[in-house]
């Protein structure tokens, strides 16, 4: 009887050992909660797209007229400037000489005018005098004829003058306008977003970066990168959310601008050098008010887009389409259909 | 009469013991073989159950969760377009070599989560914080990769190795589940991810999605199917994908099936017999019983009470030494032993089975017993 207790006792214990075992391991463990919300799609039926926040406007990227030397720079990042403000100054030693040596001959030419005037005057006086002698033979008709070409050529001298000072004038404000070009203006009022050239530097005209980045940031844009496949699924006007990355609780509102029209490969900033094409996007740019929260250029959001319907393409609908196409097309367009009718 | 059966049974103590060994034996192997066969098949779904996540998007083509197809980028956000998505986050998976300091190679299977929700991250953390996964070359190493890479003493916080010539550092060890090739995972964020791994045109892995609440993962990934043309699948119908391909394309579940055919073959072919010796040993006691008025249902009751009270003893028995020893030769996660429900079950069927089996045997003997057979001595 001692081994049946025993066994008994020893089945029991083993059941239970089981039991206890496989109730402690087979707990399935819950997913650990997201660290963040992730963004949630606001609307019944969505387009979901990836987006870049940019200036409106796109940002003006500033070149100097001329390469050249820069002397000044007016402007630090983040400045606000408006139309016409100066941004920087190249070197403009020689321009100025120019300047000064075209400016100290308009004297010289002002003066020659004045010069010929009294000569003009002094030969026509001449002139005058003569041709009131009546007596013939007091003054040959060579002299009064000589005078006379005398003062018409003094005549010309006087409008040749006026057109040198003319010139001298026209070409100190040459002088005057390229000099001003030096001076490279604000196209638009709008941000200092960046500043690439400090006094000192030579300015190329074809450099790679620009030496100023300017930006209007008090409106900005969203630019949303929806996946061709998505294409057709956007209405123009629909309205849209976007959340910051990692900031998904507050939602920006968004408005509807346009739509691109072109169709461009996505670029995937993997920060890599390279970068990788692997699909293509559409566009859709849409405006939003600055939020409370502090928002950058060049930031990323993950954006909502409404749908209007379901215009996806019904399987009811679509295929046959296609096939009643291909039908009606076949007999005229294949070239088997061709061949048989050239035999015939 | 009961009582008498039962006596009998014990009474033959060598019989009694030979029955319980070869029954409880048996359980012992078919439970034990089944948990290590259940144990590989949840290795091999840990790149799934580590992950943690409702639905899962690939390619539509895909056999199971080590196969990688890549995808576009903007597929994440094709699948935030079909409607019941509450969010959806990529994931990179990968096979990459690490390098330590010491100049060692090991392979690792490097997984990318999203970084501001950091969806798909281990549920244990043992030491350090996973949010700071999102720091500069952070990277967070399972414990199988910590014991791999050399020890407590070489892998700590704060220590630093290569992934493809690519300095990361440790800011995490967590918990994970082992998988199948044994690789350690290393956790990171999916742009440290990319960043890290050879240039490929297509990188993203797959898209972990979830289901709004009132629409079931089934009925996602049914619609996510269907309108977007991709791959798919809840985590169940992931895992059971991932075991048919294992099953399917390995001799694992040959070889364990074989060996569980053996275990319930050897035991009933032991008990069988040995109870078929009990019955005729004791045929005199039984004659008597038939003499005294009992009628063969009764005597069959009898039989039917010892087998399955020697049937469930050896139950008992048999499935504790297996959690015996899937306790103490598979601590740690050494050993894949996982016991299931549905394996215990299953072993008491088949042990039933095998008692029926065994009794009938008995009992087509005792049926043809005539009592006369006491007096012939």
């Amino acid at each position: 009887m001692v081994l049946r207790r025993l066994s008994f006792w020893l089945a029991l214990a083993g059941i239970i050992l089981t039991i206890a075992t496989l109730w402690g391991a087979n707990k399935k463990v819950a997913p650990p909660p997201p660290m963040e919300t992730p963004p949630q799609n606001p609307y019944q039926v969505t387009v979901a797209a990836a987006g870049i926040i940019e200036a409106v406007n796109e940002n003006v990227r500033i070149a100097p007229p001329v390469s050249g030397l820069v002397t000044k720079v007016y402007v630090t990042v983040a400045d606000h400037v408006e139309q016409g403000d100066p941004l920087f100054q190249l070197d403009d030693r020689e321009l100025r000489a120019q300047l000064r040596t075209k400016t100290d001959s308009l004297p010289s030419a002002a003066a020659r005018i004045a010069e010929q005037e009294i000569r003009l005057r002094d030969v026509q006086d001449q002139l005058k005098r003569l041709q009131s002698v009546t007596d013939r033979r007091a003054v040959s008709e060579d002299d009064v004829q000589r005078k006379w070409h005398e003062a018409e050529g003094a005549k010309r001298a006087l409008i040749r003058a006026r057109a040198d000072l003319h010139l001298a004038r026209s070409e100190r404000d040459e002088v005057q306008a390229l000099l001003n070009r030096l001076t490279v203006r604000a196209p638009r009022s709008a941000t200092i977003l960046q500043v690439n050239v400090r006094a000192g530097e030579y300015a190329m005209v074809n450099a790679i970066e620009p030496l100023i980045l300017l930006g209007d940031t008090e409106t900005l844009q969203v630019r949303a990168d929806i996946d061709e496949v998505n294409a057709p699924l956007v209405v123009p006007g629909s309205p849209a959310v976007a959340y910051l990355k990692g900031f998904t609780n507050k939602a920006i509102a968004l408005q509807f601008d346009r739509i691109e029209p072109y169709i461009v490969p996505k670029r995937s900033l993997t920060g890599d050098n390279r970068e990788r094409v692997d699909t293509r996007v559409l566009q859709v740019i849409y405006r939003f008010e600055r939020p409370t929260f502090p928002i950058y250029v060049g930031q990323q959001v993950d954006v909502y887009i409404e749908r209007a319907d379901h215009p996806l393409p019904n399987p009811e609908n679509g295929p046959p389409d296609l096939a009643i196409q291909q039908s009606t097309h076949s007999p005229t367009n294949s070239p088997e259909g061709e061949k048989r009718e050239s035999h015939e | 009469m009961n009582y008498v059966a039962l006596k009998m049974l014990f009474g033959d103590r060598a019989k009694y013991l030979m029955l319980l060994a070869g029954l409880t034996f048996s359980t012992m192997l078919i439970v034990q073989q089944g948990s290590i066969f259940w144990g590989l098949m949840t290795w091999s779904q840990s790149g799934i159950t580590n992950v943690n996540a409702p639905v899962w998007v690939t390619d539509s083509n895909i056999n199971q969760v080590e196969e990688i197809k890549p995808l576009a980028d903007t597929t994440v956000n094709v699948v935030r377009s079909v409607s019941g998505v509450e969010w959806a986050v990529p994931l990179y998976k990968g096979v990459q070599r690490a390098r330590l300091r010491d100049g060692n190679y090991e392979q690792i299977a490097l997984v990318g989560i999203e970084a501001s929700t950091l969806i798909g991250r281990p549920g244990r953390v043992l030491e350090g914080k996973i949010e700071d996964l999102r720091s500069p070359e952070a990277v967070a190493i399972d414990q199988l990769g910590v014991e791999r890479l050399g020890g407590p003493e070489n892998i700590h916080l704060g220590t630093t190795f290569e992934i493809n010539d690519h300095r990361v550092r440790v800011v995490a060890i967590v918990k994970t589940q082992k998988s199948f090739q044994n690789f350690p995972f290393v956790y990171t964020t999916y742009e440290r991810a990319l960043s890290v791994t050879p240039q490929e045109r297509r990188k993203l892995s797959y898209v972990l999605a979830s289901p709004v609440s009132g629409v079931s993962p089934e009925e996602l990934a049914r619609r996510i199917h269907e309108e977007t043309g991709l791959g798919a699948f809840t985590e169940e119908q992931f895992g059971w994908k991932t075991v048919q391909w294992i099953l399917k394309n390995t001799g694992i579940g040959v070889n364990f099936g074989t060996t569980v055919l053996l275990g319930f073959i050897v035991g009933m072919a032991i008990s069988g017999q040995t109870f078929y010796l009990f019955t005729v040993e004791n045929l005199p006691q039984f004659g008597a019983l038939k003499a005294i008025g009992a009628s063969t249902g009764m005597l069959a009751r009898m039989i039917l009470l010892q087998s399955f009270t020697v049937g469930t003893i050896g139950y008992g028995v048999g499935v504790g030494l297996a959690t015996l020893f899937g306790l103490t030769a598979g601590s740690g996660g050494r050993l894949p032993f996982k016991e299931t429900w549905p394996l215990l079950v299953g072993v008491a069927v088949a042990l039933l089975l095998i008692c029926t089996v065994s009794s009938a045997i008995s009992i087509r003997k005792l049926a043809k017993l005539e009592p006369a057979i006491v007096f012939r001595g």
